[in-house]
C-alpha cells in the first residue's frame, strides 16, 4: 500500500516534466498580468462611464469632435480621433495610446525579467539541466508568457464587457472584446520582442534597453505618420501603427491583425532560433567582459549608487527630455484648437483651468510628474535590491553606518528627481519657444520644479516601507503611484470626495503653468515625504537586513 | 588577560518560535584561529550576522574587541573584514573596481599585499564580475578581506567553490594572518581545513554550542579507536569490558572504541593472546559525526558486537 502511494507521488512529481519552464514562466507572468489587466480595466471603464457625464449634450460632443478631429498635434501625440461624438470613439481616443505604450512596457519588462533575468541569476541553468533543450525551454517560456498575457486580456476584457452593459455606454460584447484585444496587442508583440532582445543582450538591463529603444523608434515612426505631413503610409512600418489601424469601436479593420500576428510569430521564432545558437549566459551581441577599471565614482557607497544607477537614470532623463520638448512643441497648436471648446471643461477638472497652451501644458506636466515620480519609485526599488541581493552586506560590514548608506541613496534620489523636474521645465520651454508660444522660461522652470514634491512624497513613503516592511517596498511605492494617478483620473471625471482625492500625491500639486505653483502645498508634500523618510530611516537602523 | 577578540553572552536569535541561535556563550582570544562547525541550519551564519550587526539579537549580546556589536558597529567594523559564503557582488564592476570599492569602504588596504594576493590566487582583475566563475568570485571577496590586514577575519565558508590549489593558497594566507597576530573566526564544513588551521574548534548543534575546545581536549574526552588481531580461535568477547563500546568482530580482527582508562581493555586483550594491536585518536570528522549520530546519539555508543 505504501509502495503504491509512493509510486503515485512519484508519478505526480514527474508529470509533464517537459513543461516545467512553461509553468514557472506562466506563474510569474500571470501575477503581473492580473495587476496590469486591472489597471487597463480601470482606465477603460472610467473613461467610458465618464464620457456621458462630462459631455451631456450633442453640441458639446460636436465641439469635442471639431476640437480634436483635425488636430495633427494631438494626433501625433495620442493617435487620430475617430467618432468623438460617441462613447466608444472618445474612449478609444482617450486611453488607447496610453494603454498601447503601457502594454508594450509591461511586455518587454516581463519578458526580459523572466528570460534574461532568470538566466542572469543562474536559475535558467537549473531548468536546462532538466528534460529540455535551450530552444525548447525558450519556446516553453514564450508559452508561459502567452498565459500571462491571456490573464491581462481576460481581466481587461471582463471589465470592458461589463462596462459596455451600462445603459449610458452601450458597447456590445463583440466590439468590447475586439477593443480589449487591440489594447493588449502591443503587450503580445513586445513580449516577443523582449524574448528576442533577451537573446541579444548579456544582461536583463541590456535586453530591456534594446526592447525599449525599439519601442521608442516605433512610437516616433507612428508620430510622423500621424503628424499630417503626408507620410501616413509610415503607419504600416510601426507595430504601434498596426494596433492603431485596428481602429476598435469606431471603424474596425481586423486586417491589421495580420501584421501583428506575423510580426509576433517571426520575432518569437527568431528568439527560439537564436537561443539555440548561443551558450547559456552568453549573448548574440558581443559583451565586453573585460575592461580597464574606472574608479572615479567608486570611492564609497554613494558614488557606487550613482555608478550603478547611471544607465537607468540617463534613460529616464532622455524620456523626460523628449516628452517635455514634444509637449512644449504641440502646446500652442493644441491650445489654439481647444480654446473656447468644451475640452476646457475637461482640462479644468484635471486641475488645469484656462485656455490655450498654458492649459495644455498644465495637463502635460501632470504626465511629466508621473514620470518623475516613477523615477523616485525606481530609486527605492534599486535600494531594496542592494539589500535583497546581499550586496549591502559587503558595505555594511565596513565602518559604514546604515544611516549613512540610506542617506546617501536618498541624496542621490532627490538630486535625480530635482534634475529631472528642472529638465522637464527647460525642455518644455525649448519646445514651446520653437513654436513661438507665449510661455515664459521662468514659468516653465517653476512648473518643472512644481512636479518634484510629489516624487519626494513617493520617495519618502518608499523609504518608510523600506524601513518597516522591506519585502513590500516595491509593491507599496508602485501601488501608491498607480493609485495616485487613478485618483487624479477619477478627479478629472468629477469624483469630488475629499477623502479619496487627498490620497493622491498629485492631488495637491498645482497644475502649473495653467495655474501658479502652490509652494505651500509643495512644501507640505516635501515635509510629509521627509518625515516618512525619517521614520523609515529610524526603522531601517533597528531591523534585520532581509534577503528576497 | 587582554580584551577578547569576540565575546558573546547568552546571544540568542529567534524567528517566531524557532531559535536559530540559543544562548551562545563564546570567547575568542586575540590572535587565535577558531573553527566553527555545524551542519546547514545549525546557526553558524546567524552567529556571524549577529556579530556583524546585520541582524538584531532576541537576547544577549556580542562584543568585538570589547565593542558592543549592536551599539558600536562602526568602531567594531574598523577592525574586521568579512568573507561571505555567497559572493553576491556588483556584476557590472570589474574585479579591480570591486577591490578598489571594498578597500575604500573598509578604509585600509595594504596595496602591495593586495597585488601579492591577486597573483597568489591567480585572479584576472580586468574581468567583470559577471564573467567570473563562482570560484573566482569567491577569490575576489577573499582578497578583498585579506588585503585590509584587519585585526579580525570573519570567514563564513570562505572556500566554497575553490579548487584544491586555491584551497592551499587560502591556508597559506590564514597561516600568514596567524603569524601577524590576526584573529580568525572560520565557519566551515571542510573538516580537514579546520583541523589544519584552527587552534580551537566549536561545534554547533541546533543553535547550541555543544563542544568547544582544542582538538587535543576534544580527543581526550572522546573515544580511542582500537583494532586488535588474535590468533585462530581465541577471539574474546570485549563487550563487558569497562569503557569499551562499538565492538565489531571481523574474523580474527576486533575493532572497538574505549573511553577513559585503557587498562581494563589491555588486560583483557593480553589475557586473550592478542597478536597485533593498533590504536588511533579520532579525526575531527569522527568527532563531528559523533556529535551528529543517529537520533542525537553518538554512533560509538551503539553496541553491535555479534
Amino acid at each position: 500500500m505504501q509502495a503504491e502511494i509512493a509510486d503515485k507521488k512519484e508519478a505526480q512529481v514527474g508529470r509533464w516534466p517537459g513543461t516545467v519552464v512553461a509553468r514557472l514562466t506562466a506563474r510569474g507572468a500571470a501575477r503581473s498580468g492580473v495587476i496590469w489587466g486591472s489597471i487597463f480595466a480601470i482606465a477603460i471603464a472610467s473613461s467610458a462611464i465618464s464620457y456621458s457625464g462630462i459631455y451631456k449634450t450633442l453640441a458639446q460632443r460636436d465641439a469635442l469632435a471639431v476640437a480634436y478631429g483635425s488636430n495633427h498635434a494631438t494626433s501625433a501625440l495620442l493617435g487620430p480621433a475617430w467618432q468623438l461624438q460617441t462613447v466608444a470613439g472618445f474612449t478609444v481616443f482617450k486611453v488607447s495610446m496610453a494603454l498601447m505604450i503601457l502594454g508594450a512596457v509591461w511586455g518587454l519588462l516581463t519578458s526580459t525579467r523572466l528570460l534574461r533575468g532568470e538566466e542572469e541569476n543562474g536559475r535558467w541553468d537549473l531548468l536546462l539541466a532538466g528534460q529540455t533543450t535551450r530552444r525548447r525551454a525558450t519556446a516553453q517560456a514564450l508559452g508561459g508568457l502567452a498565459a500571462g498575457v491571456f490573464t491581462l486580456w481576460a481581466v481587461a476584457s471582463l471589465v470592458t464587457v461589463l462596462s459596455g452593459l451600462d445603459s449610458k455606454v452601450k458597447i456590445a460584447a463583440g466590439p468590447a472584446l475586439y477593443f480589449s484585444t487591440a489594447m493588449v496587442a502591443t503587450a503580445v508583440m513586445f513580449l516577443a520582442v523582449g524574448a528576442l532582445t533577451s537573446q541579444l543582450g548579456a544582461t536583463r538591463r541590456q535586453a530591456a534597453a534594446y526592447a525599449a529603444a525599439f519601442l521608442g523608434v516605433s512610437y516616433a515612426v507612428r508620430m510622423i505618420a500621424d503628424a499630417g505631413v503626408g507620410m501616413h503610409w509610415l503607419i504600416w512600418a510601426s507595430p504601434l501603427g498596426w494596433v492603431e489601424e485596428l481602429r476598435p469601436l469606431t471603424v474596425p479593420q481586423p486586417i491589421a491583425l495580420l501584421p501583428i500576428i506575423a510580426f509576433t510569430m517571426v520575432v518569437a521564432a527568431g528568439a527560439i532560433h537564436l537561443s539555440g545558437t548561443r551558450d547559456i549566459g552568453a549573448s548574440i551581441v558581443p559583451d565586453r567582459l573585460a575592461t580597464q577599471p574606472h574608479l572615479r565614482l567608486l570611492s564609497g557607497p554613494t558614488g557606487l549608487a550613482i555608478r550603478m544607477m547611471r544607465p537607468t537614470v540617463i534613460g529616464w532623463w532622455v524620456a523626460i527630455v523628449l516628452s517635455s520638448f514634444l509637449y512644449g512643441f504641440i502646446a500652442r497648436s493644441a491650445g489654439a484648437t481647444i480654446s473656447r471648446s468644451s475640452v476646457e471643461g475637461l482640462l479644468s477638472k484635471l486641475g488645469a483651468p484656462g485656455t490655450g497652451a498654458d492649459a495644455i501644458l498644465g495637463v502635460c506636466f501632470l504626465v511629466l510628474a508621473a514620470l518623475v515620480a516613477f523615477v523616485a519609485a525606481n530609486q527605492v526599488t534599486a535600494a531594496r535590491s542592494e539589500e535583497s541581493g546581499g550586496r549591502l552586506d559587503h558595505l555594511l560590514v565596513g565602518p559604514l553606518s546604515r544611516a549613512s548608506w540610506l542617506w546617501g541613496r536618498i541624496r542621490v534620489a532627490v538630486v535625480v528627481v530635482l534634475v529631472d523636474g528642472l529638465t522637464a521645465g527647460v525642455f518644455a520651454w525649448l519646445g514651446a519657444a520653437s513654436q513661438h508660444s507665449q510661455v515664459s522660461f521662468t514659468t516653465l522652470l517653476a512648473a518643472g520644479l512644481n512636479i518634484v514634491p510629489p516624487a519626494i512624497s513617493i520617495l519618502g513613503v518608499g523609504v518608510l516601507a523600506l524601513g518597516v516592511w522591506p519585502r513590500a517596498a516595491a509593491i507599496v511605492v508602485y501601488t501608491l503611484l498607480g493609485w495616485s494617478l487613478f485618483v487624479v483620473l477619477i478627479g478629472g471625471i468629477g469624483v469630488t470626495s475629499h477623502w479619496v482625492l487627498d490620497t493622491s500625491v498629485f492631488h495637491d500639486m498645482a497644475s502649473a503653468p495653467a495655474v501658479p505653483p502652490n509652494w505651500e502645498a509643495s512644501g507640505a508634500m516635501v515635509a510629509v515625504g521627509s518625515l516618512a523618510a525619517l521614520l523609515g530611516g529610524f526603522a531601517f537602523r533597528r531591523r534585520d537586513l532581509q534577503g528576497e | 588577560m587582554g580584551v577578547a577578540a569576540i565575546r558573546t553572552e547568552g546571544l540568542t536569535k529567534r524567528y517566531g518560535k524557532v531559535a536559530a541561535l540559543d544562548h551562545l556563550d563564546l570567547d575568542v582570544v586575540e590572535g587565535e584561529v577558531i573553527g566553527y562547525l555545524g551542519p546547514n541550519g545549525a546557526g553558524k551564519t546567524t552567529t556571524i550576522r549577529l556579530l556583524l550587526g546585520l541582524i538584531q539579537p532576541s537576547e544577549g549580546h556580542g562584543e568585538i574587541f570589547g565593542l558592543d556589536c549592536q551599539r558600536h558597529p562602526i568602531e567594531a567594523h574598523r577592525r574586521l573584514a568579512f568573507v561571505a559564503g555567497e559572493a553576491n557582488l556588483w556584476w557590472s564592476l570589474t574585479g579591480a573596481e570591486t577591490l578598489h570599492l571594498l578597500g575604500r569602504v573598509q578604509g585600509q588596504v595594504d596595496k602591495a599585499y593586495r597585488e601579492e594576493l591577486i597573483a597568489r590566487f591567480d585572479l584576472d582583475p580586468t574581468k567583470k564580475v559577471r564573467a567570473y566563475s563562482k570560484g573566482n568570485r569567491q577569490k575576489l571577496i577573499l582578497i578583498g578581506a585579506l588585503m585590509a590586514r584587519p585585526d579580525l577575519l570573519v570567514l563564513d565558508e570562505p572556500t566554497s567553490g575553490l579548487d584544491p590549489l586555491m584551497e592551499q593558497a587560502f591556508r597559506h594566507s590564514i597561516h600568514e594572518a596567524r603569524e601577524r597576530g590576526q584573529t580568525v573566526f572560520l565557519s566551515s564544513h571542510i573538516m580537514s581545513e579546520v583541523e589544519a588551521l584552527c587552534d580551537r574548534v566549536g561545534i554547533l548543534r541546533e543553535g547550541r554550542l555543544v563542544e568547544m575546545g582544542t582538538l587535543a581536549q576534544m580527543r581526550h574526552l572522546s573515544a580511542l579507536t582500537v583494532e586488535a588481531t588474535f590468533s585462530e580461535g581465541s577471539v574474546p568477547d570485549l563487550s563487558g569490558v569497562p569503557g569499551v563500546s562499538s565492538v565489531q568482530v571481523d574474523g580474527r580482527l576486533v575493532r572497538c572504541q574505549v573511553r577513559g582508562s585503557v587498562e581494563p581493555l589491555l588486560k583483557a586483550l593480553v589475557a586473550a593472546g592478542v597478536t597485533e594491536l593498533l590504536s588511533r585518536e579520532p579525526s575531527l570528522e569522527e568527532l563531528f559525526l559523533a556529535q551528529y549520530g543517529v537520533h542525537g546519539k553518538s554512533p560509538d555508543t551503539s553496541h553491535d558486537a555479534s
